[in-house]
């Protein structure tokens, strides 16, 4: 067993240095895929995150308390949610979106918004209150101000969506549910592993792991950068 | 004249705490106001009513005229029109130059912004900053940047929340020097905070002195502390030993002040009639006739003690009365009861000269 390991760990250093095509094409498509949702997650996540914090309104506190509880949904029940609203049987079925990049992206959209929108408020909250009322004092418009005090939180911002590229990144459940690991068109790394290693393909499974582990690395040093930035 | 600030009967609460009782006051332009008063006595959340960042409980706040609460489009522009510059020394993060600019740049006023800065820099002594980091500055040197972003926009009203109480002296004095020019040279109009009754008599040419919610009294400074209307005023303006008398130059660049009965050294610009009080804190006492550094040495018999809880109080009595505060334990070593001789001895800055 030790033995079948070591070489399949062989055959997956080997399969990274001869740049083999299919776990190239797999690397590449899970980075657009995923740096898509979070794009995206993120021009939607920002604005509102900076709504909620500049405005008080009734039921503020429970809205992000929700936000925060939606922060450990599981994966499965993101991607099973969307299955419904897309399969053939389901309202949006007509937008051909179930087993494509597409509807992978929306996914993951969905599953990292409530990370994004709440670690902003967090991150304008923990602006001090001065600063917003600087920008006020000083001839600042609402639009303005919110503008102000992301920008004042820009690196605990950029964190949170490091963080929610992470999450996008390595989470399996909408990724099959949506894209159904289809070779070629939504097979990214986190399918590839789950489903190929059954299927003995062992040496692919673990060379994407290490790509895997390097992209989660690259990750914290960002982390880490931003934080001393802070 | 329309008054450029007009405030009519504002109240303001926060829950049931009152902060402000039946506040009326008018400035008019180009002058200088300052609002006095001990720390909780409602003089910064007057400021901020002023500057509409909150709105009072019952009254109206006018700015030329117009209601400047009527709506938030209203304030905005309002606001817009005035400068705020908060106690806190406070930069936004990244560069004084985009520190500087961002009123100007809210304001979508983009003619110039790098020379407006420029000049603006030059002005509060902070030439060539434009790249530095603005939150590396000293504590002094953000609290000009702080002015030179609100006086950018050539605000018509410039509010000052006790501008130099975060600063160290040499600081205070430029921050102070840069108020006065500010008001005499561009007219515009200001009204600051301060806990400091000198800085107050200092800035400005109208005093209003609050506390507990309430304006007690407002007018010029040598008003004020001429004629305190209430115990309050002059307790607070802290008035003990104030003579008036000739002031005439002895060489030196000292100044004698010549009072019916006595004669003050001191240095002041001032000559022929003047004010002049000693803070008693600054007057030490002796039995005996001692040398010291101070220029003004005087006897008397001791009147009156009186025993204020913490420090005994001498009322002494060398032609002129003085009041000076002495220790329980000073009062015993001196063996000091009604009738005794002692000396006064006090520094040439220790006389107030107004």
């Amino acid at each position: 067993m030790a033995n079948e390991i070591i070489g399949a760990v062989e055959q997956a250093i080997y399969l990274i240095v001869t740049l083999n095509p299919e776990l190239i094409e797999i690397t590449i498509r899970s980075l657009y895929i995923s740096l898509s949702a979070t794009l995206i997650a993120s021009l939607i996540s920002i604005p509102i995150g900076g709504v909620i914090y500049y405005y008080e309104f009734h039921g503020k506190r429970t809205l992000i308390n929700l936000i925060q509880t939606l922060y450990s949904v599981p994966t499965v029940i993101v991607g099973l949610f969307l299955f419904l609203l897309i399969s053939q049987r389901g309202p949006l079925a007509n937008l051909n979106l179930l087993f494509t990049p597409e509807g992978m992206i929306i996914g993951q959209v969905l599953l990292i918004l409530p990370i994004l929108i709440g670690f902003t408020v967090t991150a304008l909250i923990g602006v001090s209150n001065q600063i917003k009322e600087l920008a006020i004092a000083l001839g600042a418009n609402a639009y303005q101000t919110i503008i102000t005090i992301i920008k004042e939180a820009r690196y605990a911002i950029m964190g949170a969506v490091i963080l929610a590229f992470g999450r996008a990144i390595s989470e399996v459940g909408v990724a099959i549910l949506i894209g159904g690991n289809i070779r070629g068109f939504t097979r990214v790394f986190t399918t590839t592993i789950s489903l190929e290693t059954s299927k003995g393909n062992i040496e692919l499974s673990i060379a994407l792991g290490f790509i895997l582990l390097a992209i989660a690395l690259i990750i914290n040093l960002m982390l880490n950068y931003l934080q001393g930035r802070e | 004249m329309m008054h450029i600030v007009e405030l009519e009967k504002i109240y303001k609460n926060y829950e049931k705490l009152q902060v402000l009782k039946n506040i009326n006051m008018k400035i008019k332009r180009s002058t200088s106001t300052a609002l006095v008063g001990p720390t909780g006595s409602g003089k910064t959340v007057l400021l901020r009513l002023i500057n509409l960042l909150e709105k009072p409980s019952s009254g109206t706040v006018y700015f030329e005229g117009i209601n400047a609460n009527a709506s938030s489009n209203a304030s905005l522009k309002i606001r817009r029109q005035m400068g705020m510059v908060f106690q806190k020394p406070l930069a936004f993060k990244g560069n004084v130059y985009d520190n500087v600019a961002f009123g100007l740049k809210i304001r979508g006023d983009k003619k110039d912004i790098k020379a407006r800065v420029k000049e603006t820099l030059e002005t509060i002594g902070l030439k060539g900053y434009e790249n530095r980091n603005a939150l590396k500055l000293s504590g002094g040197e953000t609290q000009r940047l702080a002015l030179a972003r609100a006086m950018i926009t050539n605000p018509k009203l410039l509010l000052l929340d006790e501008p130099t109480a975060n600063l160290d002296p040499i600081s205070t004095k430029k921050m102070e020097d840069l108020i006065l020019e500010i008001n005499s040279e561009r007219e515009t109009t200001l009204i600051m905070t301060t806990h400091d009754l000198s800085q107050g008599q200092k800035l400005a040419n109208r005093m209003i002195i609050l506390n507990d919610g309430h304006i007690l009294q407002s007018g010029k400074p040598d008003e004020i502390f001429r004629k305190p209307k209430n115990k309050f005023v002059a307790d607070f303006v802290g008035i003990e030993n104030i003579m008036n008398g000739e002031a005439e130059e002895i060489g030196d660049g000292l100044v004698s002040i010549k009072t019916d009965s006595i004669n003050i050294i001191t240095v002041t610009e001032k000559r022929g009639s003047v004010n002049l009080s000693i803070r008693p804190d600054e007057i030490t006492i002796s039995k005996e006739k001692v040398k010291t550094s101070a220029r003004n040495v005087i006897q008397g018999i001791v009147e009156e003690i009186v025993d204020t809880g913490s420090l005994i109080r001498l009322i002494i009595n060398a032609g002129e009365l003085f009041t000076v505060f002495i220790t329980r334990e000073s009062l015993t070593e001196l063996e000091i009861s009604i009738g005794t001789p002692v000396w006064m001895n006090f520094k040439v800055s220790a006389v107030h000269v107004f």
